[in-house]
């Protein structure tokens, strides 16, 4: 149970993170390497991350996640 | 990045991550026109702009029945319209096999049409 | 051999500081980080092949590393992932042009995180619970319908005029939340951008730039706002490097 807490928290950070650094920011024009359609593929990795610890959710027993504990 | 970035959150919900993921990611909201998808991809490119209007219009004329200013000959006449509307919508749907959820383009800074 | 850029720093007189602790660090598949200087501001890089440059999510992640070690010592801009170019010389000539842009920029993150606040409802839960005030509030929906008139049509009707009243309070309600949250912030002279309505799940979706010490107080008003606000699922995150508050077209 409480692993799930880290994970879904893991994750959450993750997509984040990845929201920040592919769509935000100072865009060098013209400069960018990575194209639209990699960008989704990083997106990709992510998704199939969050649908293995779905899985892993319904195959414990109960639905309810426990909070986080507020600060560090 | 093994830091743990969240702050507070209250309780999490199921499908926390889903809902955040949505939100991160418009990949599933975006337009693709391919030429295998021509057809489908134009049909839902123009119900999605004749679905915006046909929901304005219906907001506009509620927001005016409930001010109370209209008959009862108007209202009954707006009703019937509106309600023809919507079956000819679902219709126009159902033959496409589009969902509300296929009619909402997101545009990204601009956010959902709907 | 191309550059690939981090982020755009106020170095002002610490250049010193800069390339020591550049010397600690590694930048995306373990190479080596270089500043690029123009006045008081440098741009942080490291030697790529584009062609090497994966995009992928490990090496996104690696890069925001970066950026995230940097923002702890430098007030910076974050640059997009995969921004690459060709030469020092046309680093500082991008600095050169958009210096007046920049250094506004700059100064307008200095000493400030990014938090980023998300407020998700259960969409059922709330629009009963709205629901019910709302027939409360108009308990005179329209007459129902007589013998002289059509009955499917104001069934119809009375059914939208009930989803409209309904909405118009979900509105109220998101805004009267917005209202409350943008007060506290104000109090800590946050600049904020707060979208509603982002989903039928998420009410609120917003991100705000505050100073860093106070990360306490933030994460106080959130628990404040939860005890205000019990249907309503909190979650604040951060602190995050300036992403959102980049406000510049790079010429």
């Amino acid at each position: 149970m409480y692993d799930n807490v880290i994970d879904q928290s893991k994750d959450i950070t993750i997509l984040e993170l990845l929201d920040r650094v592919l769509n935000k920011g100072v865009i060098l024009k013209g400069d960018i390497v990575i194209s639209v359609a990699d960008v989704d593929l990083v997106y990709l990795g992510v998704k199939l991350m969050l649908s293995s610890v779905e899985t892993m959710e319904q195959l414990k027993s109960g639905n309810a996640i426990l909070p986080i504990n507020p600060g560090k | 990045m093994s830091e743990n970035k969240i702050l507070f959150n209250s309780g999490s919900f199921d499908g926390l991550s889903e809902e955040i993921g949505k939100l991160t990611n418009s990949e599933d909201s975006k337009l693709r026109l391919t030429p295998d998808n021509a057809d489908s991809g134009l049909a839902k490119l123009v119900l999605t702009l004749v679905e915006l209007i046909r929901k304005l219009v219906e907001k506009q004329a509620m927001r005016r029945v409930d001010g109370g200013t209209l008959t009862d000959e108007e209202v009954e006449r707006l009703g019937e319209t509106l309600m023809k509307l919507e079956q000819k919508m679902e219709e126009l749907k159902k033959h496409f096999n589009l969902t509300d959820r296929d009619l909402n383009i997101n545009l990204g800074p601009l956010g959902d049409l709907m | 051999m191309d550059l690939l850029i981090y982020a755009i720093l106020s170095v002002k007189n610490d250049s010193e500081k800069l390339n020591v602790l550049l010397a600690e660090m590694k930048g995306v598949a373990g190479a080596d980080l270089a500043a690029v200087a123009f006045e008081s501001t440098s741009v942080v890089v490291s030697n790529i092949q584009r062609a090497d440059l994966a995009a992928d999510r490990n090496t996104a992640i690696e890069y925001a590393a970066v950026i995230e070690t940097l923002s702890q010592h430098f007030a910076l801009l974050p640059v997009r992932f995969g921004s690459v170019m060709e030469s020092k010389e046309a680093i500082i000539s991008m600095l050169e042009k958009n210096h007046p842009d920049i250094q506004k920029n700059l100064i307008n993150v200095e000493n400030k995180y990014e938090f980023g606040i998300r407020i998700f409802c259960q969409p059922e839960i709330l629009r009963a619970e709205l629901r019910a005030k709302s027939e409360a509030m108009y308990k005179n929906l329209l007459p129902p319908a007589t013998e002289t008139k059509n009955s499917a049509t104001w069934d119809w009707v009375n059914k939208k005029l009930r989803e409209h009243r309904l909405e118009e309070l979900l509105i109220a309600h998101v805004d009267s939340v917005i209202t409350d949250i943008t007060e506290q912030l104000d109090r800590l002279n946050a600049i904020s951008k707060i979208k509603k309505m982002v989903t039928p799940t998420t009410i609120i979706d917003g991100v705000f730039l505050i100073d860093k010490v106070l990360k306490d107080e933030l994460i106080h008003i959130a628990g404040d706002l939860q005890n205000k606000y019990h249907g309503l699922n909190f979650i604040l995150t951060g602190p995050w490097p300036p992403y959102s508050f980049v406000d510049f077209t790079v010429k």
